[in-house]
């Protein structure tokens, strides 16, 4: 020990590691490799998280898709960042394609069943199915031949009661041949089972007074009109369904379209029901 | 003044030698930035899988090809197949079929996947018959 230096040992091992670190850290760095779902950038966690999301709506193994985002090793609770990635996609507008629609309600399916929220929440309502009804063409009316005059003319009977006075009526407001124009299902806590019908005119113009027609349970049906919501605007009628129940909604005239809509939970959430606006349009 | 020297000399050889040992295998750089292309391999197919089941939900090609670029492959399709063949050798079950519609879809349908095809093509034979 007589021929070193203890200072002198302690100084160079100090400067041998500081240097080599700064080699080995800054340098040259172990290559990256077998990266680890943690160690993702921002974006490529936004990637798997959508993947896993996919993933999660084909094989609805929930116990795998907790694991898989668990790798992410989050400083939260893993539904909660999910529920965040879809706000921040909602935010940032990146909803372009169907294929982004798909998946970002598979993203709230994944977080919403999990108790998250966030404000992508509902924005992207799964739509109902919806069945048509495939309309049966009216043949058309056959001419009702006037039967030939009688020779023997009609004898006049005279009664000795006054005749009742004729008293033209108004011309109804909503005759006319009337064709779906539209129907949007939809999924609103206010609104919940709610059948909207809206009756235009061929200008686009609301039509009040117009009977509508619900029916449902093959012999059970309502009747109501359109303009009784003033605040809705003339053109406005509602009906509120009850669930499980196939509905069939008509204006109330001849050779009028209908449509068939069924009172169907609105995605996993069995308390709201969806909703349809149906808008009807006259061809005059 | 040649024993501080040689002490120093002495000492700066074993202080790197550490300093290699720490930085490159104790402690060495931990990225937490990376991209899916910097992924283990593992998960790289584990994330293609995922992208596959996506596929089954959207049936967009094109959105499943995007969400692989950056997997950073040379060739995606040649790496579908190549995962999809290796899944059905070590028959790894659950993988296959999603696989193998996401190969089909890009074109990749080799005889190896047909019988896992969610809906297989008739057989000449079938089609013959009466």
């Amino acid at each position: 020990m007589r021929g070193i230096s203890i200072l002198g040992l302690l100084l160079g091992l100090a400067v041998g590691i500081g240097l080599a670190l700064i080699y080995t850290w800054e340098i040259d760095p172990v290559i990256e490799r077998n990266t680890a779902p943690w160690q993702l950038s921002d974006s490529a966690r936004e990637d798997y998280v959508v993947a896993v999301a996919l993933s999660y709506a084909e094989n609805q193994d929930l116990q795998l898709a907790f694991d898989r985002l668990r790798q992410l090793r989050p400083s939260q609770d893993v539904w909660t960042v999910v529920a965040q990635i879809a706000c921040e996609r909602h935010k940032r507008v990146q909803v372009k394609t169907n294929s982004d629609v798909v998946v970002m309600r598979a993203l709230e399916q994944l977080y919403r069943p999990q108790g998250a929220s966030g404000c992508a929440d509902g924005q992207y309502p799964t739509p109902a199915p919806v069945n048509f009804v495939t309309q049966v063409p009216t043949p058309f009316p056959t001419s009702t031949l006037t039967p030939p005059a009688t020779k023997t003319p009609t004898p006049v009977l005279f009664t000795s009661e006054p005749e009742t006075p004729f008293a033209p009526t108004a011309t109804v407001s909503f005759a006319g041949s009337y064709v779906l124009a539209r129907i949007n299902p939809f999924c609103d806590s206010d609104v919940n089972g709610v059948i909207q019908v809206n009756v235009y005119d061929n200008n686009g113009q609301g039509i009040a007074g117009v009977p509508v027609r619900v029916s449902w349970a093959g012999d059970q049906s309502d009747l109501f009109y359109t303009g009784l919501v003033p605040d809705e605007g003339p053109e406005y009628g509602d009906f509120v369904m009850e669930a499980g129940r196939t509905y069939t909604v008509a204006v109330a005239s001849a050779g009028a379209a209908q449509q068939s809509v069924e009172a169907v939970p609105c995605g996993s959430d069995s308390s709201l029901i969806t909703s349809y606006q149906i808008s009807f349009r006259r061809e005059d | 003044m040649k024993r501080t020297i040689g002490s120093l000399l002495i000492g700066l050889l074993a202080g790197i030698g550490i300093g290699i040992y720490l930085g490159w295998e104790q402690f060495p750089v931990e990225y937490t930035n990376s991209s899916l292309a910097a992924l283990a391999p593992w998960y790289q197919d584990e994330y293609t899988v995922m992208v596959a089941e996506g596929y089954g939900v959207d049936q967009d090609v094109n959105a499943a090809l995007l969400r692989l670029q950056p997997l950073g492959k040379d060739n995606i399709f040649d790496y579908v197949q190549t995962l999809t063949e290796r899944y059905i050798s070590q028959s790894n079950v659950p993988n296959i079929t999603p696989m193998v519609a996401l190969a089909e879809a890009m074109g990749r349908l080799t005889p190896v996947m047909e019988i896992y095809r969610s809906t297989p093509a008739p057989q000449p034979d079938a089609l013959a018959a009466p």
